[in-house]
């Protein structure tokens, strides 16, 4: 093994990111200070954090009765011994998550075949330069917080300890999707190969289902109440578990703080073996697979004839017809976009989860109605603003199409205004129908929901597309930016303040609710709906009229 | 040089500017209907820029940039609905399939859809595309995608083409076919105006040939005027190119790399 090589390889990724942060890539100069900035805010916010929780212990620890003073203290050394499962699970989330983003541009992950660079050179590269930047940065903010608490824990050997078994944890995530990744371009190439046309929509369902059981799992694991059951559990269940591979680090840390160091020993050789055992598949897998490339879709065959479709007969002009087509295959068929229907998934989980009883917590009568307005509500508009967000600068590198096409701004926006509605209230329709099946509303709170909801597509469509024309980033390397940072966050803000604007009208209700008061409400529902649906109207035209604006100028000045 | 107002292209005292770099420097240029017009010059001389300008997707700070007697910053989309053009390094929607691709640029340019299926399927059996139109463009080999990036040039039949290296990785012959086919448009009228570092192409092609340098306009004329220009009689296009753009120590370089 050539460590320069792989030192070279991860500092090539690392470069990568200058594109995002580069404003003037002629005469760039890096700057260090940005570059680390994020490591280090993160070792000063854990050492901050780990103070003022090593603060609150000697606090807690100079009041509270010893008995108190041991469950406090043996909580906190449970939360220690979970923190390497908890981080394996998060890291294979976010590995997989950014594998995913990148999957859009092939260019990214090609292997530099031609270089004289080793196969184990390459995986240790990419096993390790996929947790640099967020994920090295909670590590080292979580365990910079964990040593400096256990200072006032007397339990340095301890906590330090468990931050080497945080970044073996992160490490073994990291290889675990390395694995996958190339598994699944092996696999997916095999179904391209059996399905034919069919795989189009094999590897958009299949990606679906990839995700929702994902985030089915990281929500139980992660929120509220769950979190907590986690952290129990592991710190109870682990020793009958100890079996299983992926729990060897906590294994370690849960021998280690017992006083059974030869155990610790034992268990820290075997998550050393099982790491490098998964080190060693993913060697292998890409030499075999490395350079695998997945076979043609062939999504038609014979002779070609187009169809005029139904947009024509829906007054849409044949450029705008087009271009509709165009955006609903592309969200369909490039992975990085599909992302955006697995968020209306990930919505509705928990409340829904919540009202079958699956999270152990049952929901209460007076939470009904808002999980049912945030099952009905919030999925459609959320498609609103994302598909807002990024539906322009998705083109990238293939913008230049548009630019030299003879498009107007006006069918540009008409366009792509009508494929986020109509998306946005598909997905209403439907979480709906599973909001309405799960919480049971009455008719007019069904109603009232649906037509608000409609309210918010259309407005916050019209505000995202406004935006998100204007913020396009057309960067695709190391992975479609779509939007700019910046543009973004004042998107959000602007969303959030006309989604209050929108609503307002029914804050007599909601308050009279959440304060069981009684007597009658400021104003009349139906008014309250009236005005709701001239705010948005106001909002939409005002809105649709900005995304025109911002259209022409973004058409007239292609250059930049 | 001087101007004609029934060119097909016209741009008067045209300049842009990036920050400190003057791309295009106060360059007239006439192209005149139904000829192969070459663009040269060496990287970084300001061809694509002023490609780019005439579809209105740069902006000139100065000047005046007309394409059939339309000013481009006027009515950029009437101008586009006209010419046919195929950049540097075509990005192409790749989760399309090929027909898919030209499906779409049929609808863009507004064609009949009879008239559409029958001229997707004359080019495709031409280019030797036939067959892959139903794979996904992402499956397609470099040249594959540059045939696609020409046919969609060519689909609407448009009066001006704008090519900037169109014979980029095409095999010899999908490169016959569209030297020949751009003998056979000229014939029917259609200007082409290309830009290309392969010089054999730009003397076998062209009408007339333009040579850029650091964002000016060196010389413009035929083979021949360009020959007399450089004193350099019976001389072909490379030569002239290097001894007029001022790069021909080729050999001192080549020495100086061999030590």
């Amino acid at each position: 093994m050539n460590w320069k090589n792989v030192a070279h390889l991860i500092r090539v990724d690392m470069k990568s990111g200058r594109l995002i942060r580069g404003q003037r890539l002629t005469k760039y100069r890096e700057s260090r200070l940005f570059t680390y900035l994020l490591y280090g805010g993160a070792l000063a916010l854990g050492l901050a954090v780990g103070a003022t929780a090593g603060f609150i212990y000697s606090g807690v620890s100079a009041v509270a009765d010893s008995q108190l003073m041991t469950l406090f203290h043996q909580g906190l050394l449970n939360l220690f011994l979970s923190l390497p499962t908890l981080v394996l699970i998060y890291s294979l989330v976010f590995t997989m998550m950014q594998q995913i983003q990148r999957s859009g541009v092939k260019v990214s992950v090609l292997v530099p075949y031609w270089l004289p660079i080793t196969w184990e050179e390459h995986t240790l590269a990419s096993i390790l330069a996929n947790f640099l930047g967020f994920l090295l940065a909670s590590i080292i903010f979580t365990g910079s917080a964990i040593i400096v608490l256990s200072i006032f824990m007397g339990q340095v050997g301890y906590a330090v300890l468990t931050f080497f078994a945080l970044l073996a944890s992160a490490f073994m995530a990291s290889a675990i999707t390395e694995v996958f990744r190339i598994l699944q371009v092996r696999f997916i190439g095999a179904v391209y190969k059996s399905s034919g046309r069919g795989a189009v929509w094999v590897r958009f369902v299949g990606s679906l289902l990839f995700f929702i059981v994902f985030y089915i799992v990281y929500f139980l694991i992660t929120s509220g109440t769950g979190a907590i059951a986690f952290v129990q559990t592991v710190a109870s269940a682990q020793s009958a578990v100890w079996f299983i591979p992926f729990l060897w680090l906590g294994m370690t840390l849960h021998s280690f703080i017992n006083g059974l160091f030869l155990q610790a020993l034992i268990f820290l050789t075997l998550s050393l073996l099982f790491i490098l055992g998964l080190f060693y598949a993913a060697v292998v897998l890409n030499r075999r697979f490395g350079l695998y490339e997945p076979p043609a879709i062939t999504v038609s065959r014979g002779v070609y004839a187009p169809r005029t479709g139904f947009l024509g007969r829906l007054g849409f002009s044949t450029v705008e017809a087009a271009l509709i087509r165009k955006d609903l295959k592309a969200f369909t068929r490039r992975r990085e976009l599909m992302y955006i229907f697995v968020l209306p998934i990930v919505i509705i989980i928990m409340p829904l989860m919540q009202s079958l009883g699956a999270t152990g917590n049952p929901v209460l009568a007076e939470a009904a109605p808002f999980l049912f307005a945030l099952v009905f509500l919030v999925p459609g508009v959320v498609i609103a603003m994302g598909m807002g967000n990024m539906i322009i600068g998705e083109e990238g590198g293939a913008m230049w199409r548009i630019y030299s096409a003879p498009i107007s701004a006006k069918s540009l926006v008409k366009s792509k205004y009508f494929f986020i509605v109509f998306f946005s209230i598909l997905v209403t329709i439907v979480t709906g129908i599973v909001g309405i099946s799960a919480f049971h509303p009455s008719l007019r709170i069904t109603v009232i929901a649906f037509v608000e909801s409609l309210f918010l597509v259309f407005a916050l469509g019209a505000v995202s597309l406004a935006n998100g024309i204007k913020g396009a980033d057309f960067t695709e390397l190391p992975r479609p930016r779509m939007m700019r940072p910046l543009w973004g966050l004042i998107n959000l803000i602007v969303c959030c303040l006309v989604a209050i604007a929108i609503l307002i009208p029914f804050i007599s209700y909601v308050l009279r609710f959440v304060l069981f008061a009684s007597g009658q409400p400021a104003i009349d529902l139906y008014q309250a709906v009236v005005i709701s649906a001239l705010v948005a109207a106001v909002v939409t035209f005002v809105f649709y009229r900005i995304a025109l604006k911002n259209a022409r100028e973004l058409l007239a000045k292609a250059e930049t | 040089m001087t101007l004609n107002s029934t060119s097909t292209v016209e741009l008067k005292g045209v300049v842009k500017r990036y920050s400190e770099i003057l791309a295009v420097d106060n360059v007239d240029l006439s192209i005149r209907p139904g000829e192969i017009f070459g663009l040269l010059g060496p990287n970084g001389s300001g061809k694509s820029t002023t490609l780019k300008m005439l579809l209105g997707l740069v902006q000139p700070d100065a000047g005046s940039v007309n394409v059939f007697g339309i000013d481009v910053q006027e009515d950029a989309v009437a101008v586009k609905r006209q010419v046919g053009y195929v950049p540097e390094s075509p990005r192409l929607y790749e989760f399309l399939t090929g027909i898919e691709y030209l499906d779409f640029i049929g609808d863009i340019y507004g064609m009949k859809t009879e008239e559409k299926r029958t001229r997707i399927n004359e080019y495709l059996k031409a280019l030797e595309l036939e067959g892959r139109e139903g794979d996904m463009i992402s499956s397609y080999s470099q040249g594959m995608k540059q045939k696609v990036a020409l046919i969609s040039a060519l689909l609407h039949r448009p009066r001006l083409l704008i090519l900037d290296e169109p014979l980029s990785g095409l095999d010899p012959r999908s490169a016959r076919i569209v030297k020949d086919l751009l003998h056979e448009l000229k014939a029917q009228g259609v200007t082409t105006l290309m830009s290309t570092h392969v010089l054999e192409i730009a003397q076998a092609l062209c009408d007339r040939i333009a040579i850029m340098y650091g964002g000016k306009l060196l010389t413009l004329g035929s083979i021949e005027e360009l020959r007399q220009r450089a004193s350099m009689p019976g001389s072909g296009l490379e030569d002239i190119f290097l001894k007029l753009t001022g790069t021909g120590d080729i050999r001192a370089v080549v020495e100086e790399l061999l030590k």
